[in-house]
């Protein structure tokens, strides 16, 4: 590498550097926008308008049926937490035990790979049509009183299912696969100092799957956030982002689709962030053992 | 290729000892290979690791030292002989290092320390007691709260040391424990290991390639014969600790020991 070469990394690696060689791509991107929007198209709205949307949260938009996008990125983030969640707690101990036990192994393997490659949005008219309307709230309340817990009564669990269905293989099979490589050195080091199964799961096995787990998730947690979307658009819904980028396409109020494309985008990447962040320290170990 | 008598003593076959900590009795280990056929690993080794007392084993490469103090720890069953201790001991009583690997990465030092401890299942007030009891002796109080990442290979090779300690065993296997380092840091390690033994009664089977290490340690060398393993020679290491590698007492020893190692290595081919 010549010295320009060298000046050239350094610059792209300086605060001001990634800043400018950063923006070149939205920045074009907004030129576009602005192009689009001087070509006098009525779908596409101003920035302004895009910025008052995302500047007033809790403003409902003129549709009747919409809610404010505080709300629907509330509700987002509600059934996201619930089908993921439960697709993470799933999926380890079941990781862990067909990583663990041959019978167990023998039992879920081929269920799981037909299973796994099948697209969860596909499921979706299938999973509405089983579990009609039910959701949490008229599960722990009774359909009759159901609509007084107007929050929980759209957490919908159809919609629960295909989320639960898309976390869950990816982090299934991280599991099984950090799981088992785990080094048989580990493993007998714990034998010899006298150590049960479940201390040898706790100390040995289940920290050297940690970041196997944490890129499963990070997986899981990008497949269930489209499907999700996906998911909200479908008829059926009445809240979330998907449902609200929906409706306000139906009205033509399109600042609204383009806030919540907007919104989906950065949520989207902060969440990917916070597990690149937990996948790092989960396995900072392993990219510096010799 | 007879030793003065005072430096060292040659015995044959196996010696009746007078506090062996463990006997091995006609050890077999067979091995399957890809095509189903049987290789005899080890054939018919017998010899005591006496209480208090640092057994060296050397022999050539691939001649089942690795595979003997496996057995020994039982990690594996031989297929004939047994292992017996002359104490009956609780499972955890074996402390078992072996060249690379015996820490746990994603444990700091501390914790790799205290495992042994953590598995007993003491407090944690207790642990941490121990540990910088331990961290002190070895020097590596200052390294506590490091990964084994971090560390040098020495540092590394003193934090399994100190885990060893922890886990309170009366014997210590050691599978090269110190090899892949440079020379000096041996040196010193092996200096630690020797106090250590006195200081706390340790029965040592320590298995290296380096015919040095072997005569520096060592109360008693095993000298193993290849392809099957068995005991070509025993030898008693009387020189006095500290042990002078200039002196020619020393010299001699290695000598000896080197000669009958490529005797074994002559005989073979």
């Amino acid at each position: 590498m010549n010295d320009r070469e060298k000046a050239g990394k350094a610059w792209a690696d300086s605060l001001p550097g990634k800043f400018l060689l950063g923006s070149i791509l939205p920045a074009l991107l907004l030129f576009i926008w602005w192009l689009a929007v001087r070509s006098g198209t009525a779908v596409v709205p101003t920035f302004m308008e895009v910025l008052d949307v995302l500047a007033h949260p809790f403003q409902v938009p003129p549709d009747l049926y919409s809610r404010s996008l505080a709300f629907s990125v509330m509700m987002t983030m509600l059934r996201l937490a619930i089908g993921f969640g439960l697709g993470v707690l799933t999926a380890v101990p079941l990781g862990l035990l067909a990583a663990g036990s041959r019978v167990a192994d023998r039992i879920l393997y081929p269920l799981i790979q037909v299973a796994r490659p099948i697209n969860p949005i596909v499921l979706l008219p299938i999973a509405t049509v089983a579990f009609g309307l039910s959701s949490i709230a008229s599960v722990v309340v009774g359909g009759e009183d159901a609509w007084r817990h107007d929050v929980w009564d759209q957490v919908q669990l159809a919609m629960i299912f295909i989320l639960w269905w898309g976390a869950f293989f990816p982090v299934f099979l991280g599991t099984i696969s950090g799981a088992r490589s785990v080094r048989t050195a580990y493993i007998e080091t714990m034998r010899l100092l006298g150590a049960s199964r479940m201390m040898v799961l706790r100390k040995v096995v289940i920290p050297n799957a940690l970041p196997s787990i944490a890129s499963g998730m990070r997986i899981g947690l990008g497949v269930t956030w489209l499907v999700l979307i996906a998911a909200e658009i479908f008829p059926g819904t009445r809240s979330g982002i998907g449902y609200m980028l929906c409706t306000a396409c139906k009205t033509s109020d399109y600042q609204y689709t383009f806030a919540a494309m907007l919104v989906i985008g950065i949520v989207g990447l902060m969440s990917d962030i916070l597990l690149l962040r937990f996948e790092r320290s989960a396995g900072h170990w392993q990219s510096r053992e010799r | 290729m007879s030793v003065q008598p005072g430096t060292g003593s040659r015995v044959k076959g196996r010696t009746v000892a007078a506090a062996p900590f463990l006997s091995i009795f006609n050890i077999r280990k067979d091995f399957l290979t890809r095509d189903n056929q049987t290789v005899r690993a080890i054939d018919d080794v017998s010899f005591d690791a006496e209480a208090g007392k640092i057994t060296c084993i050397v022999g050539p490469t691939g001649s089942g030292k690795s595979t003997l103090l496996r057995l020994i720890a039982g990690l594996d069953d031989p297929d004939a002989g047994k292992v017996s201790l002359h104490e009956a001991l609780p499972a955890g009583s074996i402390g078992y290092m072996t060249q690379e690997h015996s820490l746990f990465p994603w444990l700091r030092v501390k914790a790799n320390i205290g495992l042994p401890i953590d598995v007993k299942g003491e407090s944690p007030e207790e642990r941490d007691r121990t540990v910088r009891k331990i961290a002190g002796a070895l020097g590596i109080t200052d390294a506590l709260d490091r990964y084994p990442y971090e560390l040098s290979g020495g540092m590394q090779r003193r934090t399994a040391l100190g885990r060893l300690m922890a886990s309170g065993s009366g014997c210590w296997l050691m599978d090269e424990p110190f090899s892949a380092l440079d020379d000096r840091t041996v040196h010193q390690l092996q200096r630690l290991l020797l106090k250590l033994v006195s200081e706390n009664g340790k029965t040592v089977v320590f298995v290296t390639h380096s015919i040095d290490e072997a005569v520096f340690l060592g109360d008693r060398i095993i000298v193993l014969s290849a392809g099957p393993c068995r005991v070509a020679d025993i030898f008693d290491n009387g020189l006095a600790h500290p042990r002078d590698r200039l002196s020619p007492e020393f010299g001699r020893l290695i000598e000896t020991v080197r000669c009958r190692l490529e005797t074994v290595i002559e005989e073979k081919a």
